[in-house]
């Protein structure tokens, strides 16, 4: 399935959680993989979400370090 | 003197209607536990706290209370201690989320049974056979007041809830939207109205279109953490970040039937600073779990190195998936010695602690080529993937021994492997996604734990002997 993070299209398996497509899009980025204990996901409204939370076909998230 | 006796009546009814008391009810919502048992103590503490102001509080969970904590999941009866706790918070309703359904309906059946507060789902109609006892919704009467709570459960593409599809069988779901409908004649019968689900935050915002005849809905499934309540077409709606990191605290005014107020406020639970003791003991006790002790298969011989330890965990993965083709990023493996004995339960998780889940693709030799290299690449300190059902000879640059020069695969009796043929491949949901490589299929998650399908394949076995096992052999350029 598509999802894009920080505008970023990333295409993922079906049932992926919001830490793995911010780990495809840290890899995409040639980024640490570290980073994603370092940072924060929003969903596109700009609410916080776990790292497990589900995510859907079209999902928009954004990943901000803090 | 009568019409002065009539006024003063008249008076006096236009008064108390005027002055009719407004009444308060109070909820905390919680959603996605997913098993969180270590806060529980502070949790209880918060209740506690709350119940002492509020008497007659109400708790009620959007589901997922279950999977993502081994002391749970793999207890005697699984997922016992979570309702053991929340038993002994008292909470008043939960509806289904997805996980609820991941220990199958038998487990599910006993769990209900178990539970001394109800599970609420419209839009669920499991066959009898399963003894599965789900209500679409319960009245709640408090502060004499009337609290129609109607639960619905996430259904996702597949037409079930986001979970095996072997625990969906023999249960009918229908559309969330469509079925509360049905219960819209709740809003004359009540003087609250909730809706409790596990559809998700966005999916609430979407059904707050269509339900305008509710005051609440307390969401579940997206682990959003909403700031206290929001609203959306005059609903309002919340929902917290999962884990029980926090929850939400709700107060509802009501005066003459009708809801005229509604303010909702998050509250702390993991750095609370207080613990209910009891709660506490009996975190204690479901963390000891002997469970953990459980001998799966006898190991007649140790094991000595990462390489025989990833052979047997992707064997796992591959003979019990009956995939062609299993493989780990070898980080995925956390020890290289296990004595000769028992292997137990404690042993896998220890082996296998992530939490990741099996991911199945369908790739061509070639994807599979790329995908073993990609994953070297992002599991760069860790090394070459761990395979089964392959032989791998990696050839790494004479210059930089992280750079792999070539990689030739062969089938596990030495004949040549078909890079156009298309294998089934497992691999879990951490390797699938850290490597990037061109392939069509990106994979489907079979919500089975990877640690849960070890656990499965050496119960399966008895006994096992990876003595001197190796699948990826290594070795430097000459040129």
């Amino acid at each position: 399935m598509n999802v894009t993070v920080n505008r970023t299209k990333v295409e993922i398996f079906e049932g992926a959680q919001a830490q793995h497509a911010v780990l495809r899009y840290l890899v995409h980025r040639h980024l640490a993989q570290s980073w994603l204990k370092r940072g924060r996901i929003q969903d596109a409204y700009g609410h916080q979400i776990g790292l497990d939370a589900p995510l859907r076909e079209g999902q928009i998230i954004k990943f901000k370090i803090r | 003197m009568k019409k002065l006796l009539l006024t003063l009546a008249a008076a006096c009814l236009l008064a108390s209607a005027a002055f009719a008391e407004k009444k308060e009810i109070h909820i905390v919502s919680i959603n996605d536990m997913h098993a969180k048992i270590e806060n529980f103590p502070q949790f209880a503490a918060v209740i506690d706290s709350l119940r002492a102001i509020y008497p007659e509080l109400l708790i009620f969970s959007a589901g997922d209370n279950r999977t993502g904590e081994p002391l749970n999941d793999l207890y005697e009866i699984p997922a016992y201690p979570m309702v053991a706790l929340m038993n002994q918070i008292g909470f008043d309703a939960t509806t289904l989320g997805n996980h609820e359904y991941d220990g199958g309906q038998a487990n599910l059946a006993k769990l209900i049974n178990l539970s001394n507060f109800p599970y609420l789902a419209c839009n669920i109609i499991p066959d009898p056979k399963w003894g599965i006892n789900v209500l679409p919704y319960k009245v709640f009467f408090v502060n004499e007041l009337r609290v129609a709570v109607i639960g619905a459960t996430q259904v996702g593409p597949a037409g079930h809830p986001d979970t095996h599809p072997d625990n969906c069988t023999d249960i009918l779901f229908t559309p969330v939207e469509e079925t509360l409908q049905e219960y819209k004649w709740l809003r004359d019968e009540s003087d609250v109205v909730i809706l409790l689900t596990h559809i998700g935050y966005e999916e609430d915002v979407e059904l707050s279109k269509y339900v305008p005849w509710a005051d609440l809905i307390i969401g579940g499934h997206s682990h959003t953490q909403v700031a206290g309540g929001e609203f959306h077409n005059d609903i309002m709606i919340t929902q917290d970040i999962n884990r029980l990191e926090r929850v939400t605290f709700i107060t509802l005014t009501v005066e003459n039937g009708k809801v005229i107020d509604r303010k909702a406020k998050n509250i702390e639970i993991a750095g609370y600073p207080k613990q209910n003791k009891i709660v506490a003991e009996m975190v204690r006790y479901f963390s000891d779990n002997p469970a953990f002790q459980r001998q799966l298969a006898t190991l007649t011989a140790p094991m000595t190195t990462y390489e025989e330890l990833g052979c047997m965990m992707t064997d796992a993965w591959r003979v019990e998936t009956g995939s062609d083709i299993a493989f780990t990023n070898t980080g995925g493996v956390r020890y290289d010695y296990l004595p000769a004995g028992p292997f137990t339960v404690s042993d896998v998780l220890r082996l296998d602690p992530f939490g990741n889940t099996v991911i199945q693709l369908q790739l061509t030799g070639q994807e599979l080529k790329d995908m073993l290299i990609a994953t070297h690449y992002a599991d760069i300190s860790y090394g070459f993937p761990k395979v089964s059902g392959i032989i791998c000879d990696v050839v790494f640059d004479k210059k930089d021994n992280t750079k792999i020069k070539d990689l030739k695969i062969t089938n596990p009796d030495g004949s040549k492997f078909d890079l156009k043929k298309t294998y089934q491949v497992v691999t879990n949901s951490y390797t699938a996604a850290i490597a990037k490589s061109p392939r069509k299929d990106q994979g489907r998650d079979l919500n089975r734990t990877t640690a849960a399908v070890i656990q499965e394949y050496l119960e399966h076995q008895g006994t096992i002997d990876y003595t001197g096992t190796q699948r990826v052999f290594q070795s430097i350029s000459k040129k």
